[in-house]
């Protein structure tokens, strides 16, 4: 009753016929596992996924105008110009003593440049608005992957007697030697203070001389003028270059100055003031740190300077974090001789690759559990074939996700984790029809290319249908809106692909492996019949 | 074991009291998981606390602080800090907001630059290493470090920022008021903010506007300026130029990279005032003197009068209307029920002063009776986020069944059929909302259903519609090819895929587990183990049934053949 040559009716059964004798199948098969295995090293690890989002800042100063009269002549005029960009979802405004600053955000989603070129453009545009005394806008735009570092460093002197501006200027050296490195975007330093000249006049004393600040300050500045060298020529004209001195060499030649001449005698700035060497007191941001030593307790908190590292975006936090830990590693001895030591605050690739490995090892695990149930319920070849589908699909997922320009990010590997429950499925589907067919009392006379063929074929509509609702569920979830949307985009934008992908795999290399893996069982009571 | 439940299947098929307790049965177990959600049983929120490595603290003193001030809050809550066995190190940056991060960048953190604020970060070790989240360490510390360190400058706010799981917000629960009166809105705020301190699960509250603080104004005379042969200018900057200073030349340098400033200001000894008196502050000036034209020296008292006023606090706006926040973060709780209570409280304590009326869902708008002015208060921050992504996943949620419905539609050309299918895959949201009960009583704290649970949940429509369909389409070339009848190919069919169902339901549960153990993706692991659980169910016992009551014969084209051994329907008798 059953013809001797099956032809398939299902695209199913049409996949099987022409894989299942093509000597090419073993090949494509390994070479999906080694774009996967690629993918896996060459795509961009971060800890949460890349999120589109747009935003500018506009400050603008007017000195010594009050809060109402900023929000009046500066904020709200400014609020409304910028409410006529188009993508722009709030805007907020806030006016305070001196100066006010309106923030723009746009719709997630919205291009970042374009987003950033329109504000620009809206600003420049209306530049006339603001009142003369307003100084020019400064207009800050928003950059997730430059503005946000992925790793922080700070430097803290272990020598006790270290001038303050030492810190910041190794800081700064080390800065230098660490912007150079690949795809490091912007590096910064936070607390640390300046060098500086100070000079602190007492204010009794300046009463007594009866000097005011403003003749100190014009007899410094009289003096700290510098000069470019001076060229001459000789009567045979050859050039003699003159230098002109600098007057201020150090603090003392700053005490030294003459602020003013009383009786004939003269008043040097020594007599009213201290002349330092120091730093920026005027700056009060600083930044403090504390750090457990090896028996457990912390040290006081005393000054540091943070280094923060920011990447390019679709760069390898992972790779960029190792370098800048290497190029540390280079300067630690050297550091440790000026007395100064480091602690890395932040490293978000070590967190990315942290969570990725946890990751994948849960996809490891759960392959594994999933293959001991199909050991018990079907037998080890059966189990070892469904087995190997799961890799070859998630080398597909990775490799088109490689392609799209995604990076592996916890939600990635969330929705890989996802699928894995529902890629089985399908060579599932397709081994136990094929178990099913294999055990059958007929199946012992048929050819087992022909019962592979038919088994596939069998179950094709329903498990295409099958497959392809799970994917419309998923569609839906990339119209998902807002940072959440965003967030959640590797979803609904790999599942699919996977789904797509345990298909073919099904299609393609279960009936492929099972006729070469699976004995048929002998039918004791095979003339039953 | 496949027969005997076929054969279950069989004499269910022909009871009709059977089949009715079935459906019933499925009826009431809906209903029950439904009445969870109203009865807060199972509690919602968008995204649950992770553990993390990191958390920072945010140091906010009145405006008009000193960073001296500032300092002596951080070096408390350091020192409590310290105590702490899995911290690995602490940094404070004062004056200044931390290196940025996620958190960091939607609550203004990069704007952060006078000097009443700090920032602490606190590294912990790592989270495998650790057995206390960070959650619960923050919800630890957090009532101390409030109690001890906000009391040394009052109206100290301290708050805990933990990296979010999900997409950042400005806070948990955000009220914003809106209004046209700025003294209205301060107002109105601070009965919000009083509301919300005594509401239970809130935490780290704040109103987001200037404290308003007593400063003095020198106000220049310019009469008197005019008549001592000075002028306006000269004044300000000498004022500007003893008490804050300014760089006034500089020295250019080989050593290093920047100029270096020259720097003019009087000395700390000799500048401070003795007290915040106002007469302390007439007296500093008046030993501050400045040259006229012609050489002689007058004392800035002189020329300017000494006013005392009140600082100006900040004017902040949204989408053009005047706006301030109040702020809450939530202790481990959803921010939903505080929200609810604390909106009811707002109706109830404020009744007397305002006319209050809902707007919308959990909106508010406020009439003053004394005043006749308005006022609005809609609630922003992760309750919005919760809301908008709810929607627009239960847009998801409907969209996906519209789809396979079309699909299944195009495939059997039936609508009954196609609804069966549906109908079964919907039933898994029993399973869904009994799994995030029995995770909660298993787990020390709240196991909400989030935004994962949800996505867990429309992925579950497709997961138990295929078993569904696998099961039609079997009965159908049953009916179809080998002339069965309904009862009979209905049985043999449950029997013969309940392998394969049971197969894949096997390995979504188990390859889910390791999901339910994610504090983010728990959610998505147990809808997926329960629902699939509930799926199984549906699929093998409700959805036989509903194929039964349904005409199938007419779907299938049923034609009478030859009769069909049950047992073993391939071989004819």
């Amino acid at each position: 009753m059953k013809t001797k040559n099956y032809v398939p009716k299902d695209s199913a059964g049409k996949l099987a016929k022409g894989f299942i004798r093509n000597p090419l199948t073993a090949v494509l098969g390994v070479f999906l596992l080694i774009i996967g295995y690629l993918a896996l090293e060459v795509m961009p690890r971060e800890e949460n996924p890349q999120m589109v989002v747009s935003g500018s800042t506009v400050i603008i100063a007017m000195p010594g105008a009050t809060a109402k009269e900023i929000e009046q002549v500066i904020v709200k005029p400014l609020e409304r110009k910028l409410k006529e960009v188009k993508g722009v979802e709030h805007i907020f405004g806030s006016s305070m003593d001196n100066f006010g600053v309106v923030n723009v955000a746009f719709f997630i989603g919205e291009e970042k440049e374009n987003s950033n070129l329109k504000i620009y453009d809206k600003i420049m545009q209306n530049k006339d608005l603001f009142p003369k005394t307003a100084m020019n806008p400064t207009i800050l735009p928003l950059d997730i992957d430059i503005d946000i570092p992925i790793v922080s460093v700070a430097f803290f002197a272990t020598d006790k007697n270290m001038a303050p501006t030492t810190l910041f200027d190794y800081a700064k050296e080390i800065q230098h030697h660490i912007n150079g490195l690949d795809n490091v975007a912007v590096t910064d330093l936070k607390g640390g203070h300046k060098h500086q000249y100070n000079i602190l006049v007492d204010l009794h004393k300046l009463s007594g001389y009866n000097l005011s600040m403003g003749q100190i300050a014009q007899a410094v500045q009289s003096v700290a003028y510098n000069v470019p060298d001076v060229k001459n020529r000789t009567k045979e004209n050859e050039i003699i270059m003159v230098g002109v001195k600098n007057a201020i060499e150090d603090e003392k030649d700053i005490a030294n100055i003459i602020v003013a001449q009383y009786m004939g005698a003269a008043i040097y700035l020594k007599d009213i003031a201290t002349v330092e060497d120091s730093y920026d007191k005027q700056n009060f941001k600083s930044a403090l740190v504390s750090v457990k030593d090896e028996n457990g307790k912390f040290s006081p908190l005393q000054e540091q300077v943070t280094l923060t590292v920011s990447k390019l975006q679709g760069t390898n936090a992972v790779i960029i974090a190792d370098e800048v830990k290497e190029e540390l590693l280079h300067y630690k001895e050297e550091m440790a001789k000026h007395g100064i030591s480091y602690v890395i605050t932040r490293n978000d690739g070590e967190r990315a690759n942290e969570a990725v490995n946890e990751l994948v090892f849960h996809l490891v695990l759960s392959i594994v559990i999933i293959a001991i149930l199909l050991t018990v319920v079907l037998g080890w070849r059966e189990s070892l074939i469904v087995t190997f589908t799961v890799p070859a699909i998630l080398a597909i997922t990775l490799f088109v996700a490689y392609l799209t320009g995604q990076t592996i990010n916890r939600i990635t590997l969330f929705a890989f984790l996802l699928s894995l429950g529902l890629l089985v499925d399908a060579a599932i589907i397709v081994i136990e029809n094929i178990h099913r067919h294999y055990h059958d009392v007929d199946a012992a006379d048929r050819d087992p290319d022909e019962l592979m063929i038919e088994a596939t074929d069998e179950i094709g509509p329903p498990t295409n249908i099958a497959t392809l609702a799970i994917i419309l569920t998923m569609v839906p979830m990339a119209f998902v809106g807002g940072m959440m949307g965003q967030f959640m985009k590797p979803i609904p934008a790999n599942v699919p692909v996977s789904l797509i992908a345990s298909l073919f795999v099904a299609y393609i290399f279960t009936p492929y492996l099972a006729v070469r893996l699976l004995k048929k069982p002998e039918h004791h009571n095979g003339g039953e019949k | 074991m496949f027969k005997k439940f076929e054969e279950l299947i069989h004499s269910g098929l022909q009871s009709k009291m059977k089949k009715n307790m079935i459906l019933i049965g499925s009826l009431v177990a809906f209903l029950l998981s439904m009445m969870m959600f109203p009865a807060e049983i199972v509690l919602a929120k968008m995204l649950p606390g992770k553990n993390n490595a990191t958390f920072n603290i945010y140091v906010d003193l009145p405006e008009g602080s000193s960073i001296q001030q500032t300092q002596r809050v951080s070096e408390c809550v350091v020192s409590y800090i310290q105590k702490e066995k899995e911290v690995l190190d602490i940094e404070v940056f004062l004056g200044m907001g931390s290196p940025l991060d996620f958190a960091g960048l939607i609550k203004g953190s990069h704007f952060k630059m006078t000097e009443n604020l700090a920032e602490v970060v606190i590294n912990l070790t790592k989270t495998h290493d650790r057995d206390e989240p960070s959650y619960m360490m923050v919800q630890r510390i957090r009532p101390t470090i409030q109690k001890n360190c906000e009391a040394i400058i009052p109206k100290t706010h301290i708050k805990f920022v933990e990296p979010p799981s999900g997409p950042p917000t400005l806070a948990a629960v955000v009220a914003e008021i809106y209004g046209n009166s700025d003294k209205g809105i301060r107002h109105l705020a601070e009965h919000v903010e009083k509301i919300f301190k005594n509401t239970e699960g809130l935490v780290d509250i704040d109103i987001m506007q200037d404290a308003i603080y007593d400063k003095y104004e020198i106000k220049a005379n310019s009469i008197k300026i005019a008549r001592s042969g000075l002028n306006l200018k000269q004044v300000n900057d000498i004022l500007y130029l003893a008490f804050e200073g300014m760089g006034i030349a500089v020295k250019n340098s080989v050593e290093y990279n920047d100029q270096i400033p020259i720097f003019l200001t009087l000395s700390d000894e000799t500048k401070k005032f003795t007290n915040k008196d106002k007469t302390a502050v007439r007296n500093k000036l008046s030993s501050l003197r400045l040259m006229n034209q012609r050489g002689m020296m007058v004392p800035v008292t002189e020329v300017v009068d000494i006013v005392s006023v009140k600082s100006n606090p900040m004017i902040m706006s949204k989408n053009l209307h005047k706006m301030t926040n109040v702020l809450a973060e939530t202790d481990m709780v959803s921010q939903v029920y505080p929200l609810i209570d604390a909106k009811s409280q707002i109706i109830e304590q404020l009744a007397n002063e305002y006319d209050i009326t809902t707007v919308g869902l959990f909106n508010l708008k406020f009439k003053e009776k004394s005043s006749g002015e308005t006022y609005l208060l809609l609630w922003d921050g992760e309750m919005e986020v919760t809301l908008d992504t709810f929607v627009d996943l239960g847009g998801a949620f409907i969209a996906a069944l519209i789809l396979i419905f079309l699909l299944l539609v195009i495939y059997y050309k039936s609508f009954v059929l196609s609804g069966i299918v549906l109908l079964g895959s919907f039933l898994s949201i029993i399973g869904v909302v009994v799994g995030h009960w029995v995770m909660d009583l298993f787990t020390a704290d709240t196991f909400f259903l989030t935004a994962t649970s949800l996505i867990g949940f429309i992925a579950l429509i497709g997961i138990s519609s295929r078993n569904s369909l696998l099961l039609i389409d079997f009965t159908k070339s049953l009916i179809q090819d080998k002339g069965m009848h309904k009862t009979d190919a209905i049985a043999y069919a449950s029997a013969t895929r309940a392998k394969p169902i049971f197969l894949t339901a096997a390995a979504i549960i188990l390859a889910s587990t390791l999901l339910a153990s994610d504090a983010v993706f728990g959610g998505l692991g147990v809808a997926l183990i329960f629902g699939t659980i509930a799926a199984v169910i549906a699929s093998l016992m409700i959805v036989p049934v509903l194929l039964h009551n349904s005409d199938l014969d007419k779907h299938f084209g049923f034609v009478e053949r030859k009769s069909v051994d049950i047992d073993n329907p391939d071989h004819f008798v």
